[in-house]
C-alpha cells in the first residue's frame, strides 16, 4: 500500500495495465472467458466482430481464449523463470559480494562466462540442447537475466557489509548466517526487486523471441511468442492474427518497464542539477 | 612493463572466460540429440566418412582428448564442416559476415548519432515541468517494442505500400549499391529503434549521475554555458557507461541480429545460425556461438582498454 | 556601500522549508562569517546568491540582492555574467570540485576564461603557493592531495577577481594541518583583489578570528549579526551563545555548556515562532508562539524575544 502512494502515475499506470493482464489471464483459464481456446467455431480467418472480438485464426478458432490463454502461458513462464532467477542470484550475489574471496571469484567467473553468449544465441543453444519447449525457454531466461542480477546484488551487498552496523555486529560475535537475514538480505531487496522486475521484461521479451524463431512454446499451447510467429505467416491476409497479441505483448513490457522505472526511482531518489 | 602486465592480466581473463565458453559449447554438443558424429556429418554420412571423422577428432578417445583435438581444431580455424553445404564452416561464416557488418555498423550509427543526443538531452531536461512523463514513455516504448513485433509491422507496411523499399530481396553492396541500400534500410531502422533507445536511457542515466557530481556544480559556478559544460565536462565523465552499452550492442549485432535477420531474409551470420539450429547442422550452431562469444570477449577488452584512456583514475591501471 | 543584500529569503525544498526569512547584508570589502550548523540553510543562501539552487529548490519568498540587482530575475545569460565576473565560489570537497577527466592546466586555463596562456595558467597555480605548478598543471585531480586540490580551486575561483568569494565550508575536508594555510590564503588573496569574502562555517572562534562580521544562522533565519568580536565576546541570542560557550542570563558564570541539548529543526513551512525555543535554555512563554523580530542594539542585530534583557544581562 504504502510503494502504490509512493509511486508517480504513469508507473502507477503500469501496474494497473500489469494487473489487468493477471486478471484477463484468470478471467481466460479459470472462468472460460471467450470459450474454449482449441474449440474450432467458425471460418477461418474472419476479421474481429462481435461474435470473435478478436477474429479467428488460420483454423477457425477464436482468439480471444487464445490470447488470454497466451498471456498467461507468457506471464507464468516469464515469473517462474524470474524467480528462479531472483533466488538463485541472491544466493550467489550475497554470497560473492559478503564472503569475497576465491568463491567470490568463482562466481564473478561463471558470470562473465553466461554474459560473453549474446542473449537470443544463448536462448537457441539452451534449446539445441534441451529440445524446443517450455522447459527450455524458462532456462534461456533464467541463463540470460542471472548474470546482470547477480552483479547487481552482490554489488549491493558489498555495500552493505561495509556499513558500520554490520562491523559492529560481525564484533559483537552474531553468527553470519544470522547477519545476512538481518542486515544484509533487507538491504539487498530493493535491488532485487528492481532487478526482478526488469529480468521479468526480458523474460517476455526472451519467451517471444525464442517461440518467434520456433525454438520456444510449441504450438498448438499458445503463448504471446507463438500468436505472433503464426500471424506473421498470415500477416497479409489477417493483420489482426499478429496485431492483437502483439499489442498486448507491448503493453505488457511497456507496463512492467515503467513500473521498474518509478521504483527504482523510489528507492534511489536523486537531485538534479540545472546547468543554467 | 606496467601497460604489459595490465594487458597481460586482462588477456589471461579474456582467455579464460573463452576457455570456459568453449568447454560448455563442446559439452552442449554432447548434449545435444544424436552423437558428435552426426553433429558433424549429419546422419546420412557413410561408414568411411565416420571413420575418417573419428581418427579426426579422436572419437574412440576420452572426452578430454576430444576436446583437446576439437579446441586445436577451432583455434586453427578448422570450425568443422556443414552437414547442408559440405563446405568448411569457417568458408561459410566469412561469406555472410559483410551482411551482419553492414546491419551492425548502420545500427551503432544511429545508436551514436541519435541515442547519445537523445539521452543527454533528456537528461539535461529531467525534472523540468512539462514532457516528463511522455519523454519517459516514449523512451520505455523504444526498449518495450520487441523487434519481432516492429520487424513484422514494418514487413506488413512495405509490403502493402511498397513505398520504394523492399522487404527481402537481399543484394550485396559490392554488386549494386543502391539496391543494397534499399534492402537494408528497413531492417536497420527496426534495430535502431531498441539500438537508440537503449543507448538513450544509458545516456540520460550516466549524465544525470554525473550531473550531481560537485564539479559540474563548480563549473556552473564559474559561469560556464551549458553547451560548454556538456562538451567539456559532462559528455567525458559520462563515457564510460555509454561505451559499455555501445558495446554490448556492437557485440549482440556481430553475433548476429538473430531475428530482423531471419525476418527481413537477410543472408547474414544469425539468420544462419538459426537455420542450422532447425537443420540440427550443429557444427554450424557451435561455430557460431562460440564466434558471438569471442566477439564479445574481444570487445569488452577493447572498452576496458578505452576506458583507461577516457578516465584517467582507471588509467592508472592500464598505464 | 553595500554588495550584497539578501532580503526575508524563503526557499522550500519540496515540504521542507531550508531557508525561513534569512536576511543579511554585506558592505564591499568586509569579510564576513556565516555560522551555523548542517541544516541551518547556510548552504542554501551561498547557493541561492549565485542562483545555484538544485531544482529541487525553490524560492518562495523574499531576494537576493547583487550589487542592487535581483538574482532571481536575472535571464540565463545576466545569470552567468554575474557568475563569472562578480562572484567566487569555492566548495566543501577539494577534489570532487575539479572535472576528474581533465588536466588541471586545462582546468584553471578554462577558469580564465580560455585565453590563458601556460605561462598564465602556471602564473595562476604559483599564486596559490604550490611547491611545483608545472607538475601541478600536468597532473589529474586525484593525483592531488586535498589541500592542494583546494588550492587549486581557490586559484580558479579567484581567477577572475570575483568581487564576492563564497567559500563554502572550505576547509572541512582538509586536514587539521593545511586548513590554517588554505585559510590565510583565501584571505591574503581576496584581501590583495579587494574581494569581499563571505565564509560559510560551523566554527564560530575560528570565524571571529578572521572575520571582521559573523552573521549565526538557526533554523533558516540569521538570528544574531553583528561585528566579530562582539558577537564572540558578547553574544545576545541564546544559540549563539551556546556556540561561543556560555550561556549569559540563563546559566551562572564560570559554567560551561558543553553542547546544546536537542536537534536543530527540519521545518515544513514557517515557523510559528522562534525555532530555537525547544532547545533554549531561556525560552520564555511567547517564544513558541510568535516570531521573533529583529532588534538592533549595540551594533547587533538580534532575532529574539529577549534580545533587550540579554543586552542588559551581559553588561
Amino acid at each position: 500500500m504504502t510503494t502504490w502512494r509512493r509511486l508517480d502515475p504513469l508507473s502507477r499506470t503500469g501496474l494497473v495495465c500489469l494487473v489487468v493482464l493477471v486478471l484477463a489471464a484468470l478471467a481466460g483459464s479459470v472462468f472460460g472467458l471467450g470459450g474454449n481456446p482449441d474449440g474450432i467455431v467458425g471460418s477461418r480467418l474472419a476479421p474481429p466482430s462481435w461474435q470473435w472480438p478478436l477474429g479467428t485464426d488460420q483454423l477457425g478458432r477464436s482468439m480471444l481464449p487464445r490470447v488470454l490463454e497466451g498471456i498467461g502461458t507468457t506471464l507464468l513462464l516469464s515469473t517462474l523463470a524470474v524467480l528462479v532467477t531472483a533466488s538463485l542470484s541472491t544466493v550467489l550475489g550475497i554470497v560473492a559480494g559478503y564472503r569475497g574471496g576465491w568463491l567470490a571469484e568463482l562466481v564473478l567467473r561463471m558470470v562473465d562466462v553466461l554474459y560473453s553468449f549474446p542473449t537470443i544465441v544463448l536462448a537457441i543453444l539452451v534449446a539445441a540442447v534441451l529440445g524446443p519447449g517450455q522447459a527450455a525457454t524458462l532456462c534461456s531466461i533464467v541463463l540470460v537475466t542471472i548474470p546482470l542480477m547477480t552483479r547487481l546484488v552482490r554489488t549491493a551487498a558489498m555495500t552493505v557489509s561495509e556499513r558500520d552496523y554490520i562491523t559492529s555486529a560481525v564484533i559483537s560475535g552474531v553468527g553470519w548466517w544470522r547477519i545476512l537475514a538481518r542486515h544484509v538480505l533487507p538491504n539487498v531487496s530493493g535491488t532485487i526487486a528492481v532487478q526482478g522486475t526488469y529480468a521479468l521484461s526480458v523474460g517476455i521479451l526472451v519467451e517471444g523471441g525464442l517461440s518467434f524463431l520456433g525454438f520456444g512454446v510449441q504450438p498448438p499451447e499458445s503463448s504471446l511468442g507463438v500468436l505472433i510467429q503464426q500471424g506473421g505467416i498470415y500477416l497479409l491476409a489477417a493483420p489482426w492474427l499478429l496485431a492483437f497479441p502483439g499489442v498486448v505483448l507491448v503493453v505488457a513490457i511497456l507496463a512492467i518497464n515503467v513500473f521498474g522505472d518509478g521504483l527504482r526511482d523510489r528507492l534511489e531518489p536523486r537531485e538534479s542539477r540545472s546547468l543554467v | 612493463m606496467r601497460l604489459l602486465s595490465w594487458w597481460a592480466r586482462r588477456l589471461l581473463s579474456a582467455v579464460l572466460t573463452l576457455f570456459v565458453v568453449s568447454v560448455l559449447i563442446f559439452a552442449a554438443s554432447r548434449l545435444m540429440p544424436g552423437g558428435f558424429a552426426e553433429v558433424v556429418l549429419g546422419p546420412f554420412a557413410g561408414p568411411d566418412q565416420r571413420a575418417a571423422v573419428s581418427a579426426k577428432y579422436g572419437l574412440d578417445q576420452s572426452l578430454v582428448v576430444q576436446y583437446g583435438l576439437w579446441l586445436a581444431a577451432a583455434v586453427k580455424g578448422d570450425l568443422g564442416t556443414s552437414l547442408l553445404s559440405g563446405e568448411p564452416v569457417a568458408g561459410e561464416f566469412l561469406l555472410r559476415i559483410p551482411v551482419t557488418v553492414e546491419l551492425t555498423v548502420l545500427g551503432i550509427a544511429a545508436a551514436v548519432l541519435i541515442g547519445i543526443p537523445l539521452g543527454v538531452y533528456t537528461a539535461v531536461r529531467a525534472g523540468q515541468r512539462g514532457g516528463g512523463a511522455l519523454g519517459r514513455l516514449a523512451g520505455g516504448l523504444g526498449v518495450s517494442v520487441p523487434e519481432f513485433v516492429l520487424g513484422s509491422l514494418v514487413v506488413f507496411v512495405f509490403s502493402r505500400y511498397a513505398l520504394g523499399l523492399t522487404v527481402g530481396g537481399y543484394r550485396p553492396l559490392g554488386e549494386d549499391v543502391g539496391a543494397n541500400l534499399r534492402s537494408m534500410v528497413l531492417p536497420a531502422a527496426v534495430l535502431s529503434v531498441f539500438a537508440i533507445a537503449v543507448t538513450a536511457r544509458t545516456t540520460r542515466d550516466a549524465v544525470l549521475n554525473v550531473l550531481v557530481e560537485p564539479y559540474i556544480t563548480a563549473s556552473v559556478a564559474r559561469g560556464e554555458a551549458p553547451l560548454a559544460i556538456i562538451r567539456r565536462h559532462v559528455l567525458r565523465n559520462a563515457s564510460i557507461p555509454i561505451l559499455v552499452v555501445l558495446t554490448t550492442i556492437t557485440a549482440y549485432l556481430l553475433g548476429g541480429a538473430v531475428i530482423i535477420e531471419n525476418l527481413f531474409n537477410l543472408p547474414g551470420v544469425g539468420s544462419y545460425v538459426v537455420q542450422a539450429v532447425g537443420r540440427r547442422d550443429y557444427a554450424v550452431v557451435q561455430a557460431g556461438v562460440l564466434l558471438a562469444a569471442a566477439v564479445f570477449v574481444v570487445l569488452t577488452m577493447l572498452a576496458d582498454a578505452t576506458s583507461g584512456v577516457l578516465d584517467p583514475r582507471l588509467g592508472k591501471a592500464v598505464r | 556601500m553595500t554588495l550584497l543584500e539578501v532580503d526575508q529569503l524563503v526557499v522550500d525544498y519540496g515540504a521542507v522549508r531550508a531557508l525561513d526569512g534569512a536576511t543579511l547584508s554585506v558592505a564591499r570589502g568586509e569579510t564576513v562569517g556565516i555560522v551555523g550548523e548542517s541544516g541551518s540553510g547556510k548552504s542554501t543562501l551561498g547557493s541561492a546568491i549565485g542562483g545555484l539552487l538544485p531544482k529541487a529548490a525553490e524560492v518562495t519568498g523574499g531576494e537576493v540582492k547583487v550589487d542592487g540587482s535581483v538574482v532571481g530575475s536575472m535571464s540565463a545569460r545576466e545569470l552567468r555574467a554575474l557568475r563569472s565576473t562578480r562572484l567566487g565560489y569555492v566548495f566543501q570537497e577539494p577534489i570532487g570540485s575539479l572535472d576528474p577527466t581533465m588536466r588541471i592546466g586545462r582546468q584553471v586555463a578554462l577558469a580564465l576564461r580560455g585565453r590563458a596562456s601556460r605561462a598564465d595558467v602556471l602564473d595562476r597555480l604559483a599564486t596559490v603557493k604550490l611547491a611545483d605548478p608545472a607538475r601541478v598543471a600536468r597532473g589529474y585531480p586525484h593525483q592531488l592531495s586535498g589541500g592542494m586540490a583546494q588550492r587549486v580551486a581557490i586559484a580558479m575561483a579567484m581567477a577572475a577577481e570575483p568581487e564576492l568569494l563564497i567559500a563554502d565550508e572550505p576547509t572541512a575536508a582538509l586536514d587539521s594541518q593545511v586548513r590554517d594555510e588554505v585559510l590565510d590564503l583565501v584571505f591574503a588573496l581576496a584581501a590583495e583583489a579587494g574581494t569581499t569574502i563571505l565564509w560559510l562555517s560551523h566554527d564560530l572562534p575560528a570565524v571571529a578570528r578572521r572575520c571582521s562580521r559573523v552573521a549565526v544562522m538557526y533554523g533558516g533565519r540569521v538570528v544574531e549579526s553583528g561585528p566579530a568580536s562582539a558577537v564572540l565576546a558578547e553574544p545576545r541570542h541564546p544559540y549563539t551563545a551556546a556556540l561561543a560557550g556560555s550561556v549569559p542570563g540563563a546559566v551562572s558564570e564560570g559554567q560551561r555548556l558543553v553542547a546544546i541539548p536537542g536537534q536543530p529543526p527540519v521545518l515544513s513551512g514557517a515557523s510559528p515562532g522562534c525555532s530555537f525555543a525547544p532547545r533554549c535554555p531561556a525560552v520564555l512563554e511567547s517564544c513558541a508562539g510568535e516570531r521573533p523580530r529583529s532588534h538592533v542594539s549595540g551594533g547587533h542585530d538580534v532575532l529574539c524575544h529577549r534580545a533587550s534583557e540579554t543586552v542588559g544581562a551581559a553588561r
